[in-house]
């Protein structure tokens, strides 16, 4: 029998929704103070409105929803499934009042594409945009990319108990530390340290690109921050090609190949474990696939013969490779040239390479490389029982962090969420081709949104129907979050109205 | 006498000049990335607002000009995204541009002449233009950006209820403190 919920469950979901809104509010702080110090007050007067919505609904939930309850799992599941849509809804209000959005819709687009580090974009005229409205766009890629959540779990929640579903909700599983909070603050410390070494780094390389020191300095901030998160987005409408620079770009995939990396990872490494890296499924996984999508688009590439020398190639190649399969979206080509000059082929590795993405609990999306590795391991196991005698005991090993046994439990689990990610990526692609976009790129782009990576081969834009805006808002919001919190969610849904 | 057909060829080449500028295609940034095979390696004009910065590499710079319609038109509306191309030109003609543009300033109009590249192989396959010719077509400008008076009003009602929520929200709780540090 499906149970409706009561007034305290809704009551324990409306205060840390509310949180977790409040900490979106207090983060608006710091474009707010770049406006003002840029003294661009039309756009500090929008953060203005845009913080005070967000602290308004916090309190308002503070006050109405005072509840002493811990969050159980459940709670903590739609809690971090509806917040990630208010945070979305209440957090764009900025953006709108901007003026550079066709509609709150395309404003809600953009909003969502930073916290969930995807890096699509419906904001027109970027060139123009004000220092504030950059610094917003790229705080939100760091921050989402770290856990809007775990960035409450940092900052406002003093106890851990009931923190671990919300934090497991928003995506993330592995316990860098035993305790949750502890967990979500040494996120937040890798994440700084690797931000105060690329920031620097990417100012020196802008320097001597010819930037100016404040725009060099503006540049490599937001750049090391949506770089880090695997966002994708960028202060100039050219993304990395504005910057023409070897270096830059070298930088940059430095950034966000680690970021597209497992946090458990870099603890582990930071640990002294440094033989983790050659033998985390995810890695080995990683080094694969990318290989595999270098080889597709190699031999795309090879056959329509677009770059004029090996090196070319292999610079633009990899860098987009590179971009799609951390899930980042960095590019140094133009969105149509992926059609006119690459070509299908070149088109569907970049396809695979976002649909796979990097690895579990990092700032990058996609199937994740873990799944990716168990899965193949899964298929392994399942061919060596098929030829193995009939007693005979076959035990596959995966490694990560520590060796274990390949056991059933763990291949479903990890073709369900594929098959989940699958769904989306379909679902997307279906919906572009019955509006009339051709399959390669209705493909392209769905897979974009639902992976989270934000290349785009020009079909993403603001002139794109309505209905498909939404759809890549969902692809991208349940991607993100891996589906468990969404899924929990439409379940509380349905027990609100048919619960008795 | 010798002078005479000198002269005349360097007269015919003065009216030729212009003319053979005139006739250079403008395909736009949108032409040039949908049929970039099309056009590589052509001479072509170019016409945009110059944005961002000029970057100086040695002699040489690179330059960013948008010819879409809030560079070429400045539209006060919008109309999608932008759109353009970097272009390789010689620091000395890319030091005329005095104003690039931004959020508070719309950059010069400038007008470009030089090759395009499909993907330039001396610069790692970039789509590009190597330049030979700027002209200041339109001269760049501040852009003011009001604060509506609406705005405003709007920011100080929103200020004026979070502080008042904030009251609500922390007045209780510090009875509540006083009470529980009379009861210990």
């Amino acid at each position: 029998m499906l149970l409706r919920p009561r007034a305290a469950d809704l009551k324990v979901i409306g205060l840390y929704t509310g949180r977790i809104i409040l900490g979106v509010g207090l983060l608006m702080a710091i474009p707010l103070a770049t406006a003002l110090i840029a003294a661009e007050w039309s756009a500090a007067v929008d953060f203005v409105i845009g913080m005070c919505a967000c602290l308004a609904f916090g309190l308002i939930a503070e006050l109405f929803c005072r509840s002493s309850r811990e969050p159980t799992w459940t709670h903590g599941m739609v809690v971090a499934g509806f917040s990630w849509l208010a945070a979305t809804a209440i957090g764009a209000i900025p953006h709108w009042l901007s003026g550079y959005y066709g509609s709150y819709l395309d404003a809600m687009f953009d909003m969502m594409s930073g916290y969930t580090t995807t890096g699509l974009i419906l904001i027109q005229d970027l060139d123009h945009v004000s220092n504030g409205l950059n610094m917003w766009r790229h705080l939100l890629t760091y921050a989402g990319g770290q856990g809007i959540i775990v960035i409450t779990l940092t900052f406002l929640v003093g106890s851990a108990k009931g923190s671990y579903p919300m934090y497991v909700g928003e995506g993330k599983d592995e316990r860098l530390l035993p305790n949750v909070i502890h967990t979500a603050r040494a996120i937040w410390l890798v994440s700084l340290v690797y931000l105060a070494v690329s920031t620097p780094v990417l100012w020196i390389i802008a320097s001597a690109n010819g930037q100016s020191a404040v725009r060099g300095f503006l540049h490599a901030l937001w750049i090391s921050m949506s770089g880090w998160s695997t966002g994708g987005f960028a202060p100039q409408s050219y993304n990395t090609y504005y910057y023409h620079s070897l270096a830059f770009e070298t930088a940059t995939v430095v950034v966000f190949v680690a970021g597209s990396m497992n946090f458990a990872l870099h603890w582990a490494v930071w640990s002294g474990q440094r033989r983790e890296i050659r033998r985390n499924i995810e890695t080995v996984s990683f080094a694969i696939t990318i290989t595999v999508a270098m080889l597709v688009v190699t031999a795309g590439l090879m056959k329509l013969g677009v770059y004029p020398g090996f090196l070319a190639a292999l610079r633009k190649i990899f860098y987009q490779v590179a971009s799609g399969h951390t899930t980042t979206g960095y590019s140094t080509i133009y969105s149509r040239t992926f059609v006119r000059q690459w070509g299908p082929v070149a088109m569907l590795g970049i396809t695979m390479a976002m649909a796979v993405g990097a690895s579990a609990c990092s700032t990058a999306g996609g199937f994740k490389g873990i799944r990716v590795g168990i899965a193949f391991k899964g298929l392994l196991l399942s061919i060596r029982r098929s030829i193995a005698p009939e007693r005979a005991r076959v035990v596959v090993k995966w490694h990560h962090l520590r060796t274990r046994v390949l056991d059933d439990g763990a291949v479903s689990s990890a073709m369900l969420i594929i098959l989940c990610y699958l769904a989306i990526y379909g679902a997307g692609t279906l919906a572009g081709v019955l509006y009339g976009y051709p399959l390669a790129e209705a493909l392209f782009d769905a897979v974009s949104a639902g992976s989270n990576s934000g290349l785009s081969c020009g079909l993403t834009s603001p002139g794109m129907p309505a209905l498909m805006k939404v759809l890549y808002i969902l692809e991208m919001w349940a991607g993100r979050l891996e589906f468990m919190a969404v899924f929990a969610l439409a379940g509380y849904c349905v027990a609100i109205v048919r619960g008795r | 006498m010798r002078l005479i057909p000198i002269a005349v060829i360097l007269f015919m080449a003065a009216l030729a000049a212009p003319a053979q500028a005139v006739d250079l295609p403008s395909p736009g940034s949108a032409g040039l990335v949908e049929d970039a095979n099309d056009w590589d390696g052509r001479s072509v004009r170019f016409t945009g607002e110059a944005i961002g910065e000029s970057m100086m590499r040695g002699t040489m710079s690179w330059i960013h000009l948008n010819d879409d319609p809030y560079g070429l038109e400045e539209t006060a509306g919008l109309s999608g995204f932008n759109s353009g191309i970097g272009v390789w030109i010689e620091a000395g003609l890319a030091s005329g541009i005095t104003v690039f543009g931004g959020y508070g300033s719309h950059g010069d109009v400038v007008e470009i002449t030089g090759i395009f590249n499909a993907a330039c192989p001396e610069h790692g396959g970039d789509m590009d233009i190597h330049a030979d010719s700027l002209r200041i077509a339109r001269a760049g400008h501040d852009t003011a950006h009001p604060i509506a008076r609406s705005r405003m009003l709007a920011a100080a009602v929103m200020g004026a209820l979070t502080i008042g929520l904030f009251l609500a929200y922390a007045m209780p709780r510090k009875r509540s403190v006083v009470e529980d540090g009379r009861k210990t």
